[in-house]
């Protein structure tokens, strides 16, 4: 059965359902019309660049996708869906066995077309060391993201999406397979769109995988964004840690949702989960549901938290005594709270770079 | 006493599980229909109100589906037409022990109950099958005003106080099984502890379910004036059978200005109950509602009793532990909602999974837009014992205020292998370590048991902790 007609036999998908309990299809859907699968989506400009000169030998853009192995489970609507419209949109990023340029790799997806989509194939060589960026920016009213991927063994890769889209609704599904002894960060950077809802997939299915998913997330204004994580252990001796900061003001909404999968024997799995919301508003609000099935025993530990609260007035105070007013104080924090999980994702290099590019959404932010 | 191999085979060394003769004065035949209701309501000359709002509920039953959420696969295994939904033991209350027939009385005494409520309790009541068959309260605090009945003339004696809150904390149209509970109801308690008394002792009720394929709906209503407190406490049991039994229960808590209730359950089902009830309690000014569940026995249980914090500075305390053995599911959990400003809110719950058994938290916890500087604290902790076991936590947060603090912590791991040394290097046997460590991790929720729970439950998880080593 191809994409389309998989997408058209599938019913709505129901709200009861962790993934689509609080942004539902209908909201996310290009037209709203859950029935249709637009005929006119338009293809993003997609580019490779570095930060700094050209882009290294080893690593190249394709155009098409093809299969990949062991990658997780995904929600069939919004895969089948975005399947659909990128059958001529659908690119690879190939990294060659043993890259390691030393430096970061910018993948600029630029969006023109009123409605866009697109298919990423993330292909990398084992024992590479890659550091990639995808940049996505633009002004649409909708764009849809597939990103696949899988890592070599004993690859290390810094896997950062950066949505600054102006405005519109971002669907963005991820379905990376994490193989053996490879070590992966993978950040998302989020203060484009108006609404976002994407449903990020990490499965560890080889032993030895080390996986940090890190998230700093600004909304404002009347932002709805929606991120869905999972991560599935399902292989011995496998390790995860996802942390995620939402900075919430204005009459925005955060949701962040997490499943922690930790299947029948994945012995020594050491898996934990913590999401953070700062209210930076009155009528901000912050939602967060981590869950966790573990059906392990012999597991070093599987846990989860969340906190929301406001800015803490013990540090507005103590950064009011060193002479910061408070509004540059509550900046100050706010700005601190996001990097802290910013700084984690990749090189000093890199996050030179994405603090630079961000300061403009923040001081139009007042931060 | 007697209990068939199948049955043993099918639920284990449960201490329990015998079962009496089913010596019924009415019965009504297996399945649910409108007429069902109707004679339920009849036989217990209910007013015209309520049989309409049975009424109402049974077709809201009818017509809602089954939840699309937790363990469905478990949950589409109840057989709705294969259920005793009334079965009356006795043909009245007793007011001393003397007054129950012989058979039921032997099976209380069993359990333990007389003894108990000569030692430490204000008021027992005792449920067998559909109806109380033994009820008592001791006799200063009927004099300050207390009423400790069973619901049934709860209705008939304070019909327009019943009418006032029956379902205004969980109504009918709430979920299936409290539409279904509203539909059939029968027994339960009915509590109103007067402005500013405070009852010293605990009252008990204590459940029992003994015949075959029976519903058990028992329906109970707490209202604690201003200034008040009370401390409920309910147990419950049944019979080992391969069928299995549905109970399905609604618990009502109102605590007006400054009031406390606590409402402590150690459920003890056999393995072949479906444990499915909905509690839920509205907190008033200053008030303050606690809910102390412990959950051992039954094939699935669904509960997560809840708080709504609706007066400013009330307060919800959930401890609750679940232990999932063979063929368990123990899908419980807490729900706080906060309303009002100043509110706070603490949940505390421990799950132990072994020989296969499923153990889930699932919880809710909303603090509204306008309640302003709320707390909530929110912990889960879970072992699992052996191979083939599970731990799940389903957590929801939604913090619609900025003021508000609040934090959510859960962990999952297997008992430390430094532990178990550590206490065998004292001279344990590691089975004995291994109870110790268990009754450890359960010692929040014991130690806020009256004394004599909190013993049957040490000694109750000694014995499931049997054979668990090597």
């Amino acid at each position: 059965m191809d994409s389309s007609s998989e997408y058209l036999s599938l019913e709505e998908p129901r709200r009861a359902v962790h993934l689509w309990r609080y942004t539902p299809w209908k909201k996310v859907h290009p037209t709203g019309d859950i029935s249709d699968i637009p005929d006119e989506v338009g293809s993003p400009r997609l580019s490779l660049k570095c930060i700094d000169g050209d882009v290294p030998e080893g690593v190249r853009l394709i155009h098409g996708a093809g299969p990949l192995e062991g990658l997780p489970e995904s929600d069939a609507t919004t895969s089948s869906f975005i399947r659909a419209i990128t059958e001529e949109s659908s690119w690879t990023v190939e990294v060659d066995r043993g890259f390691s340029p030393g430096k970061t790799v910018i993948l600029e997806i630029e969006v023109e077309s009123p409605i866009s989509a697109a298919h990423v194939c993330l292909k990398i060589g084992r024992h590479a060391n890659l550091e990639l960026v995808t940049h996505v920016k633009g002004e649409c009213e909708w764009l849809g993201l597939l990103r696949t991927g899988s890592t070599g063994e004993g690859s290390n890769t810094s896997d950062v999406v950066v949505n600054v889209l102006n405005g519109g609704t971002l669907l963005r599904v991820d379905a990376i397979h994490i193989e053996r002894d490879s070590q992966v960060k993978a950040g998302t950077i989020s203060s484009g769109s108006e609404t976002t809802k994407s449903d990020l997939r990490y499965r560890m299915g080889e032993p030895g995988g080390n996986l940090n998913v890190l998230g700093s997330i600004l909304s404002s204004e009347d932002m709805s964004l929606d991120h869905h994580i999972e991560i599935h252990h399902d292989a011995p001796e496998t390790f995860s840690r996802l942390d995620w900061h939402s900075a919430c003001g204005g009459k925005s909404k955060t949701v962040g949702t997490g499943m922690l999968r930790v299947a029948k024997g994945s012995r020594g799995a050491d898996a934990a989960q913590l999401f953070q919301n700062l209210l930076i508003s009155e009528t901000a609000q912050a939602d967060s549901i981590p869950e966790l099935e573990v059906s392990e025993n012999e597991v070093v530990g599987c846990g989860h938290g969340t906190a929301s609260g406001p800015v803490d007035e013990d540090q507005l105070f103590y950064l009011g005594t060193r002479g910061l007013s408070t509004e540059q104080a509550k900046s100050m924090l706010i700005a601190a709270f996001l990097n802290s999980t910013l700084s984690e994702m990749g090189s000093p290099e890199m996050h030179d770079w994405l603090v630079e590019m961000l300061t403009d959404d923040l001081d139009a932010l007042g931060i | 006493m007697s209990q068939p191999s199948e049955a043993r085979e099918a639920v284990g060394d449960y201490k329990a599980g015998w079962h009496d003769p089913e010596n019924s004065t009415i019965r009504f035949d297996f399945g649910l229909s409108e007429k069902v209701v109707r004679d339920i309501s009849e036989l217990k000359s209910e007013p015209e109100w309520m049989t309409e709002m049975r009424l109402k509920a049974y077709r809201h039953f009818t017509e809602r589906p089954m939840p699309d959420w937790g363990n469905t696969e478990v949950l589409e295994g109840i057989d709705f037409d294969n259920v005793c939904y009334f079965l009356r033991s006795s043909d009245e209350t007793g007011e001393t022990w003397e007054d129950v027939p012989e058979d039921i009385r032997n099976t209380f005494e069993r359990l333990g109950i007389p003894e108990a409520e000569q030692k430490w309790l204000s008021g027992v009541t005792a449920q067998y099958e559909s109806e109380t068959v033994y009820h008592s309260i001791r006799e200063d605090l009927e004099k300050q005003g207390v009423v400790f009945l069973d619901m049934d003339s709860g209705l008939k004696e304070y019909e327009e106080i019943v009418r006032r809150y029956f379902g205004t904390v969980v109504p009918f149209s709430d979920n299936k099984f409290s539409a279904l509970n509203t539909a059939v109801w029968s027994g339960g308690s009915f509590i109103y502890v007067p402005k500013g008394v405070s009852v010293e002792m605990p009252v008990q009720a204590y459940f029992r379910i003994n015949a075959k394929n029976m519903g058990q709906f028992e329906r109970t209503l707490i209202i604690a004036d201003e200034g008040s407190s009370i401390h409920y406490v309910e147990g419950c049991t049944a019979p080992t059978y391969s069928t299995d039994s549905l109970h399905s229960a609604v618990v009502e808590l109102i605590a007006l200005p400054g009031a406390h209730i606590r409402y402590t359950t150690v459920q003890n089902w056999s393995n072949n109950v479906y444990n499915l009830v909905t509690k839920r309690g509205v907190a008033h000014e200053d008030s303050k509602i606690e809910w102390v569940d412990g959950n051992i026995g039954s094939k699935l249980t669904m509960k997560y009793p809840a708080v709504i914090l609706k007066g400013e500075g009330s307060h919800a305390e959930v401890i609750s532990v679940a232990y999932a053995g063979a063929g368990q599911h123990q899908d419980a959990g807490a729900k706080v909602h906060h309303l009002a400003s100043n509110t706070t809110s603490n949940i505390l719950s421990k799950s132990i999974s072994k020989d296969g058994g499923r153990g889930s938290y699932r919880g809710m916890a909303k603090i509204m837009p306008k309640a302003e500087n709320c707390r909530m604290n929110i912990v889960c902790d879970a072992l699992i014992l052996d191979e083939g076991s599970r731990s799940d936590t389903y957590p929801t947060m939604e913090v619609g205020n900025a003021s508000a603090h609040c934090e959510h912590e859960a962990s999952v791991s297997k008992v430390g292998d430094e532990q178990l040394f550590y206490l065998m290097s004292r001279g344990h046997t590691e089975a004995e370590a291994l109870g110790m460590i268990v009754n450890g991790f359960f010692e929040p929720f014991t130690k806020e048991l009256p004394m004599e729970y909190a013993v049957e439950l040490n000694k109750l998880m000694a014995l499931e902790m049997e054979g668990s080593i090597g």
